[in-house]
């Protein structure tokens, strides 16, 4: 199905349209998500409701712009929100202190799962640089595009951009040397 | 080659958000030679978790259509003979309270119809005419505040003297 017929389709409320666009961008929307949370229930949660949300506002979507685009603007506001809701239960449980199982719930279930996850090196980031480095490397996005799902000027999503690649190129030559060095 | 160290030291010099973004805009991203000491796609495509690298879409699916509301196709139920008749027990339940409020009402209402003609009935009571003993009588109408009764007292005018 092309997709102008599944956003026609679900835009008439056909359920077979809905699953086709979850077929067709769920993989996409699922690994930015899980770039930029680094956890796959969150991930997971975050793509549920990013669909959720197309399905509703679906007769917003500019025609003019990209589908894509508009999704994982969609994707990173939601991936946003799901990290200042985790930040904010971190700290009432700091001040609380008390361990909260839920916490743990999102370990266990990184444990059993043989889902890979984004390597560690990327918490290093913050979620808009992440954001950029994982677009611009895994779906070849421009500075442009970019500021499009960042909702920044393009210069800005060039700094990200660079800030991110460097942080990480830094840290894997600071491993490398350790390595050799020890 | 120069002002690539140069900035490369003030960047390391001053770590400052607004002049090392301004710093970026204005070299190390137009600068090939900055560029170069960068993550490379390939290196940042190891690091990350790619959209083929991910698996369970069908879950995924499943997952949203049921918080959707609206079934995977193949998987749509149909309604249970048992919610079925649920559905009209609750209906008729439904009916006969409505039926019973409504002859309620208007019994209500009857009633309130009736009490409002005995107020007309008193608000219109006249007397026209009094004879006691053949004569006309003074005649006083009273009605205590707040009741539909009335009182009539007649009594025999007193003859004049002389």
């Amino acid at each position: 199905m092309e997709e102008r017929d599944i956003i026609e389709g679900c835009l008439r409320g056909s359920p077979a349209s809905d699953q086709a666009m979850v077929e067709a961008y769920g993989t996409l929307v699922l690994s930015v998500a899980l770039n930029v949370l680094g956890n796959r229930q969150d991930a997971e949660d975050v793509c549920q409701e990013t669909f959720l949300q197309v399905f509703r506002r679906l007769d917003r979507y500019d025609r003019e712009r990209s589908f894509k685009t508009w999704l994982l603007t969609i994707a990173y506001r939601r991936s946003l929100d799901m990290l200042r809701k985790k930040r904010r239960f971190r700290e009432f449980s700091e001040r609380a202190r008390f361990e909260p199982a839920v916490m743990r719930r999102g370990e266990a279930a990184e444990r059993g799962d043989p889902e890979p996850l984004p390597s560690k090196l990327l918490e290093t980031l913050s979620p808009r640089e992440r954001t950029a480095l994982c677009l611009w490397a895994s779906e070849g996005y421009t500075a442009k595009d970019i500021s499009e799902v960042l909702a920044c000027s393009a210069s800005t999503a060039r700094v990200y951009l660079f800030n991110a690649r460097r942080k990480i190129k830094s840290l894997l030559e600071n491993d490398h040397g350790l390595l050799q060095n020890g | 080659m120069a002002s690539c160290r140069t900035v490369e030291r003030l960047y390391a010099a001053l770590p400052l958000r607004p002049f090392r973004d301004w710093l970026i805009r204005t070299h190390m991203d137009r600068c090939p030679r900055c560029q170069a000491g960068l993550l490379s796609r390939e290196e940042a495509k190891s690091l990350l978790v790619g959209p083929d690298q991910v698996v369970g879409a069908d879950r995924l699916w499943r997952r949203i259509a049921g918080e959707a509301g609206c079934a995977a196709s193949g998987a749509r139920s149909t309604p249970s003979p048992v919610g079925v008749t649920w559905r009209w027990a609750a209906a008729a339940a439904m009916a006969a309270a409505i039926a019973v409020t409504g002859f309620w009402l208007l019994r209500e209402v009857g009633r309130s119809g009736s009490e409002a003609k005995i107020v007309a009935a008193a608000d219109r009571f006249q007397i026209d005419y009094v004879h006691v003993g053949g004569a006309p009588a003074q005649t006083f109408v009273y009605q205590p505040q707040g009741t539909d009764t009335v009182f009539v007292w007649a009594s025999r005018t007193p003859e004049k003297e002389g």
